[in-house]
């Protein structure tokens, strides 16, 4: 196979996620009761046997530090293989924060260049998929493509927020792009945009070289309409799961897609690696069932307390739901704890929240209620569907004894 | 305060626990879902700041070797911490077997002589327990002692398998029992010595005797320099097959004082099972689970009551566990029910099968002493077909394939051999 470097785009903070990303990227929200989003393109490009990856943060990058580590988790150690961070830096001239897509791969030409390869896949940390990146560049190089784009059907009225294009019929793996336009209104155009770009690497960057000097740097909106007026851009139809996470809803609904008896993702067949010597998840006991406990419909993993009830809900490691607590329709990161008579449902609670005894949060059917991590709801409070709880708060924050949908406490 | 430096003794055959100790070292069985008997004691290591440990092994090591790799998991590895495994070698005549805890130390008597520690601590992987050892080194330091033990009362009825122990008031053993049917005192070594590195050297150098409980200790003793550490928490030799059965069912007690969690035990997570990692645990809206101990990677969709379940089990629907040990990556049909049963790695229990069921004063035919008390275990990677029935303290070898002949009904107390 060609040489292949792969380019992740994981520092954004996203404002949709809102609270979820006050302390993190995006990329490394938690995700599937174990995982971060980041942890599917890693997984990825593990099992297609690509085995060096730029990873580009400038937003709060700590925690994905920590958790990308040395690319140990995905195999990425040894002579000839790296996971490394890549993060804005001062150069000689007026290097920058990173302004853009194309312009933090821009800023990273010299390690694109250290690397050597023939092909340089871009790939964003925020999905939730499983692609063999080898077919793709097998259709890139088959097709003589100067650059691939991967895509995926979408029904029009959830068209809007995408790049979207029309793919010539040439192949069923997909064909020579024949439109693209960046999140397009009322646009009949089904195929929407992957975010997964496959490059020759000159043509990367001279292409690059070439939008330095534009005022915007993005790849959908600048560098595939600049392409595709001189050059061979193809789109690849991708035909499996696509889970988003760029909104709360979406991560919310992503998240539920996993639950069911048939569920709509499979995860657990995806051969997934994350980070296991991560704090959050190591030296944790397997998961306690208690006597009394009911569970329907549920994920959790090591470190787990159950003696509540709990129903279609997700619970990362370390979460505790004690006797006579509910939590339904809901997903609880790391090291949370619901306290007695608490009830819990349609909610997303953030990492070490507590939820006192008696509180009762969220509405079946209404807005999600979110809150943020670390945060301790007081005793017996009230919080309606739709509620936003700020970050860091201690019961002391709470004024009200009850918050209707679309408040937020901060 | 610079700590000892530490030999785990980890050749024990464990034979008691009968097919469960057929491919692997006592130290080495699975216990408590994701851990390995071995596990306690690395851990107390790791968490009592040891930061140098030779690992002795003889009998069949390789898991216990694959398991403890390179120490990470128990933070025994970087610039200044190790742990290194010695297997039995060659010495000037022959192949030289361990002939006994003290042969074994006195082969390996190059690390202690090596050691940057003061004192050297003797320890076994045979044993759940949580103990933190400088409070043992601090005890031995304070007290003067040249060797210090830790003691545990016991049940009378059980001394008869311990070296137990006379103390005077200031805790120093004045008279030392190995093993007597007719013990004068109930407080029994667990196992764990803490020997002044010189005198160590001295005591194994001086002679050729190869046990430390039946030779080296009353020698020590003889100069008034043994004392014992008292020890008053959650100890367990799990080395019968009841025993090992009651002291994971303790783990769903939380009065019983066995905690992992708490105790900050650490396993090895890489070194069996898949490439990937143990996905979370799904419980589907079909599945009824109570009090029981789930591991990551396990898929249900029956009845799951008082188990303990390591990684990878799926219960599928309609089967019925209780009261049980299933190991990793076991297949339980559907329709199966399943009581008082521990069930080895890999097995697949076929649909409609009934395990542990009938008198269980039936004891084993072939080990009476082994299975008595109305266990039935079933051995690693074995395939027991779909609509049988097996009763209680029954034996089912490991790696039974396919094609082997099952009767219909299992009684209580047979034994299934390959042949």
């Amino acid at each position: 196979m060609a040489q292949v470097l792969a380019m992740i785009l994981a520092g954004g903070r996203v404002g949709e996620l809102d609270v979820l990303t006050f302390f993190r990227p995006k990329s490394v929200l938690p995700y599937g009761g174990l995982y971060r989003v980041i942890d599917f393109p890693m997984s990825n490009l593990m099992h297609s046997d690509i085995e060096n990856v730029g990873i580009l943060s400038q937003y709060r990058p700590f925690e994905l530090i920590g958790h990308i580590a040395n690319g140990e988790p995905w195999d990425m150690t040894g002579r000839h293989r790296c996971a490394v961070i890549l993060p804005p830096f001062q150069g000689r001239g007026a290097s920058d924060w990173y302004k853009g897509t194309a312009d933090a791969v821009y800023q990273n030409i010299d390690f694109i260049r250290l690397n050597d390869p023939e092909i340089v896949v871009v790939l964003s940390g925020d999905h939730i998929y499983r692609m063999d990146y080898r077919k793709l560049i097998e259709f890139h190089l088959e097709k003589n493509a100067d650059l691939t784009v991967a895509f995926t059907r979408v029904s029009p009225e959830e068209s809007s927020r995408f790049g979207l294009a029309s793919i010539d019929e040439e192949d069923p793996r997909g064909g020579r792009l024949t439109e693209y336009r960046e999140k397009p209104k009322n646009s009949q155009l089904e195929w929407a945009s992957l975010t997964i770009y496959v490059f020759r690497t000159e043509l990367l960057i001279a292409t690059l070289k070439e939008n330095a000097a534009s005022p915007s740097h993005e790849f959908g909106k600048d560098i595939i309409p600049m392409l595709m007026e001189k050059h061979r851009v193809y789109g690849y139809k991708h035909s499996g799961y696509w889970g988003y996470t760029r909104t709360i809803q979406e991560y919310y609904r992503t998240s539920m897609d996993l639950l069911g008896n048939t569920p709509k993702v499979d995860i657990r067949s995806w051969e997934l690696r994350t980070n296991m010597a991560d704090s959050h998840i190591r030296d944790r006991q397997p998961a306690f069932v208690g006597p009394l406990a009911s569970l329907e419909d549920v994920f959790f993993h090591c470190g787990c307390s159950i003696r509540g009830r709990v129903a279609r809900s997700i619970l990362f490691p370390g979460v505790t739901v004690e006797e006579g607590a509910v939590v339904e329709d809901s997903i609880l990161f790391f090291d949370s704890t619901v306290r007695s008579g608490a009830v819990l449902t349609h909610t997303i609670a953030d990492t070490d929240c507590v939820i006192s005894e008696g509180a009762d949060i969220g509405d079946p059917g209404d807005g999600l209620t979110v809150i943020g991590m670390e945060t301790t709801v007081p005793e017996k409070v009230r919080i309606r569907g739709g509620v936003t709880i700020h970050p860091k708060l201690k019961t002391g924050s709470f004024s009200k004894k009850e918050y209707l949908g679309g408040e937020v406490v901060q | 305060m610079k700590g000892p430096a530490a030999i785990l003794l980890a050749g024990g055959v464990g034979s008691r626990l009968n097919i469960l100790v057929r491919h692997r070292a006592k130290p080495a069985v699975p216990f408590g879902g994701i851990y390995r008997i071995i596990d306690f004691t690395l851990s107390n290591i790791g968490n009592s700041g040891v930061t140098s440990v030779a690992v002795l092994t003889q009998y069949k090591p390789l898991s216990l070797m694959d398991h403890i790799g390179d120490g990470s998991s128990w933070d025994l590895s970087g610039r200044s911490r190790r742990v290194k495994i010695f297997p039995p070698k060659t010495g000037e005549e022959d192949w030289d077997w361990y002939r006994g805890t003290a042969d074994a130390v006195r082969q390996n008597i190059s690390f202690v002589m090596s050691a940057q520690s003061d004192e050297i601590m003797i320890l076994s992987g045979d044993h759940v327990y949580h103990m933190d050892y400088r409070l043992m080194v601090s005890f031995h330091r304070a007290k003067k002692a040249r060797v210090t033990i830790a003691t545990i009362p016991v049940p009378w009825e059980e001394t008869y398998q311990f070296g137990t122990a006379i103390i005077d008031d200031d805790s120093r053993i004045t008279q030392w029992e190995e093993k007597s049917p007719r013990a004068k005192s109930n407080l029994a070594s667990m196992g764990i010595y803490v020997f002044d590195r010189e005198y160590l050297i001295s005591l194994l150098t001086e002679s050729k005797e190869d046990d430390f409980g039946h030779h080296i200790i009353p020698r020590a003793l003889r100069e008034k320099v043994v004392y014992a550490y008292p020890f008053d928490g959650y100890w367990r030799d799990v080395g019968t097959v009841q025993a090992y059965w009651d002291a994971n069912m303790d783990l769903l007690e939380s009065s019983s004082g066995i905690d992992p969690g708490s105790w900050k035990t650490m396993t090895n997570i890489y070194s069996a099972g898949p490439v990937f990692d143990r996905p979370p645990v799904s419980v589907s809206s079909l599945a009824r689970v109570r009090r029981s101990i789930i591991s990551p990677g396990c898929t249900i969709d029956g009845q799951v009551e008082n188990c303990v379940l390591s990684p990878g089990v799926v219960v599928e629907r309609g089967a019925s566990v209780r009261d049980s040990i299933i190991m990793h990556d076991c297949r339980i049909c559907e329709g199966v029910q399943i009581e008082r049963s521990i069930i080895d790695k890999e097995v697949v229990v076929g649909a409609y099968t009934m395990v542990g069921r009938g008198d269980p004063k039936t004891v084993n035919v072939t080990h009476p002493e082994h299975l008595y008390s109305g266990l039935t275990v079933i051995g690693k990677r074995t395939i027991i077909p779909g609509g049988i029935t097996i009763g209680t303290n029954c034996i089912i070898d490991p790696m039974l394939e396919p094609g082997t002949v099952f009767p219909k009904d299992v009684k209580s107390g047979m034994t299934i051999t390959r042949g």
